[in-house]
């Protein structure tokens, strides 16, 4: 019974993502863009997150603009800050009429503590505005997408996270084109690898 | 009373797609070969239910054939490495190199994690797998049984053939589990954390700034050779990884639904 359960559960979730994604998920600024997800976009991913005002949000909602994402976890003392603070940098290097027009996405690890909530909070704390979401997901989606992007982590006896510091660059059609890895210098290739995918905006 | 029980297994099968029976492995513990600096020897499993067997070609066909994606033409190349089912005739034909009862192989983490989910099931964890394969034939703890650990390591020592053997092959360890060592290797749900160990943010080591918390690493007395192998194969692999000995079997959660 419960077999059938998930089974028909899996069927209309993968329903739902194979169709284009309904308005109302949909990112403010851009519309998706027509047709059917590419062979290398992480799009593929059939998961569901859910943002810092607790709404839904599949990653596909984010099709149609270039995308600086990372994976961190809220109560980090040490890299996730650095990481937030990169990204935040990478935005002014950017030209003024592409700042707003990024998605900077950061997903959790802490699949316990980083609720809706919790991540609201974060926001507020660090004072993101409405360029940035924040992501919730299960168990299965972190764990899913940290593969696709090469992220490995790991829940330490502490409750705290071992994890790679990567920041990966989106193109429109949710295509890897640029990984920065660790923490030091690199925030320059990756602005200008924004710059080239905004660019093939349609 | 045998006959009952196999007729009892194939009407398992037909209800839920796939052959696998499922076995009890009580609670126990798990001693990893490396801990993080801090980490306890021995970490607590709770008792789970496993396959009895590694997932098969003929099983991973119903799988495809129900999931057009997962099949070896459509799948994206994000979930799986252009090896992918490599040994198979076509899309839904099995062929000669793979027999319908031997364990499927060259999968993917991701490949083996839907069909987990499809089956309604999930991959078990290192631990969950570690677990079960430290039951011996004749007993539970397989490194106080010589024969056990002669099988073991006679399998180590000899090259993956051709053509895998059927599942049923194996002979069964003392839960009644088939193939943990012996056929392949099997994909857990967190292989990617093999490596990444230790607490160590105050070094200066070599991967800080590439890995938060990489570091230090205590190693317990590597007597268990196996296990390492595992360890060493699971650290090399990513989630598209598809290899010629590497498959999988499916756990769940007790009590079961």
């Amino acid at each position: 019974m419960k077999i059938i359960v998930c089974l028909s559960t899996l069927l209309l979730v993968s329903a739902a993502l194979a169709a284009p994604a309904p308005k109302e998920d949909c990112c403010k600024e851009a519309p998706p863009s027509a047709g059917p997800i590419s062979a290398r976009s992480i799009y593929q991913l059939d998961a569901t997150f859910r943002d810092d005002a607790d709404r839904p949000v599949a990653l596909a909602a984010l099709r149609g603009r270039p995308v600086v994402l990372a994976m961190f976890f809220a109560s980090c003392g040490y890299a996730c800050p650095r990481l937030v603070t990169d990204m935040q940098a990478l935005r002014g290097r950017l030209p003024a009429e592409l700042r707003d027009k990024v998605a900077f996405v950061l997903v959790s690890f802490d699949t316990e503590r980083d609720t809706p909530a919790a991540l609201a909070d974060y926001r507020r704390q660090r004072a993101l505005d409405g360029a940035w979401t924040l992501l919730h997901g299960g168990k299965d989606a972190v764990s899913e997408l940290a593969a696709l992007l090469g992220v490995k982590f790991r829940r330490e006896p502490s409750g705290s996270f071992a994890h790679s510091n990567l920041i990966t660059i989106l193109n429109p059609e949710g295509e890897i084109v640029h990984r920065r890895e660790g923490l030091e210098g690199g925030l320059e290739a990756a602005a200008q690898a924004v710059i080239a995918n905004a660019a093939h905006r349609r | 009373m045998k006959l009952l029980l196999s007729l009892a297994t194939v009407w398992f099968a037909v209800v839920a797609g796939h052959t696998a029976e499922m076995l009890r492995i009580p609670a126990g513990d798990y001693a990893p070969p490396l801990r993080a600096a801090g980490e306890p020897e021995r970490v607590a499993v709770a008792a789970f239910a496993l396959d009895e067997q590694a997932v098969t070609n003929a099983d991973f066909l119903r799988f495809v054939t129900e999931q057009p994606k997962w099949r070896r033409s459509q799948v994206s190349p994000l979930f799986t490495d252009e090896s992918y089912l490599g040994h198979w005739a076509g899309d839904l034909e099995l062929g000669p190199l793979a027999p319908p009862g031997a364990p499927v192989v060259r999968v993917s983490w991701f490949a083996a994690r839907a069909y987990a989910r499809w089956a309604g099931k999930r991959l078990p964890t290192t631990a969950e797998w570690e677990l079960a394969a430290s039951a011996g034939f004749t007993r539970p703890d397989g490194k106080n049984d010589p024969e056990h650990t002669r099988a073991v390591q006679h399998w180590l020592s000899r090259p993956v053939p051709a053509i895998l053997p059927d599942t049923q092959s194996a002979r069964p360890d003392f839960h009644g589990v088939r193939g943990l060592h012996g056929l392949i290797w099997e994909w857990v749900e967190d292989f990617s954390t093999a490596m990444v160990t230790g607490e160590s943010r105050a070094d200066s080591g070599l991967n800080r700034d590439l890995f938060c918390g990489a570091g230090a690493v205590s190693s317990r007395d590597p007597g268990d050779y196996a296990a390492f192998m595992r360890l060493a194969l699971r650290s090399s692999l990513t989630a598209r990884h598809t290899t010629t000995a590497l498959g999988f079997r499916c756990a769940q959660d007790l009590p079961l639904p």
